[in-house]
């Protein structure tokens, strides 16, 4: 279906390609080894954990 | 020219994030439960969504884009499709199809975060301005930890 008038010959918001984010996809990934990441992300944001500089 | 925002209304309004959800071909499995979670954030004030897109990329890859309001039987999402603003332009169809794999469908979804309007305003008439934002990929997390770990480990 074709978009609506109003979004053609206007001046876009994305400003480029969009390159695909495979990060994101490989995190989200269903199985033991994200699981066991996810611990260690869940680790990291816990609450009063102090960095060592 | 000014940085400075004067209109009110811009200066109450939200940062604007936007996400491409890519379903590959055969793999979609539509269960309402995204619209549950996604109505569950504008019902409690924590998002305004402002554009909806749902795109399909042929095998060829020809894009085509559906508005929300051409599904039919939109169901609990009538209310959403009611309040979209349509930003996207036609030249940012193109821009966001281009991360996405040949004959796969995706959603592309544009939200104002309003739980960080009152504190961006505030911020803003206390001076300050944002001269930097972002997203942490949580691979960026976990390499940072697993390199802390691999430090102690070395350490003992």
């Amino acid at each position: 279906m074709p978009l609506r008038a109003a979004r053609v010959g206007r001046v876009g918001v994305i400003g480029h390609p969009v390159a695909k984010t495979a990060v994101v996809a490989k995190a989200v990934t269903p199985g033991p080894a994200p699981i066991a990441k996810t611990a260690v992300v869940a680790a990291a944001v816990t609450p009063g954990r102090r960095r060592r500089i | 020219m000014t940085d400075t925002i004067t209109d009110p209304s811009l200066d109450e309004l939200g940062p604007v994030d936007y996400i491409v959800v890519e379903f590959p071909a055969g793999a979609s499995s539509f269960t309402g439960e995204m619209v549950k979670e996604l109505l569950a954030l504008v019902d409690s004030g924590t998002v305004r969504v402002i554009d909806v897109l749902i795109l399909t990329k042929d095998a060829d890859g020809s894009v085509e884009a559906t508005e929300l309001a051409d599904i039919d039987e939109l169901g609990p999402l009538q209310a959403v499709e009611a309040q979209l603003a349509e930003l996207l332009a036609a030249d940012d169809v193109e821009h966001l199809a281009a991360a996405m794999e040949p004959g796969s469908t995706a959603g592309v979804l544009i939200w104002e975060n309003l739980w960080a309007a009152p504190f961006a305003s505030a911020a803003r008439r206390s001076g300050g301005q944002l001269i930097a934002d972002g997203r942490i990929p949580i691979q960026a997390i976990i390499a940072s930890i697993a390199a802390d770990e691999a430090a102690t480990t070395e350490g003992d």
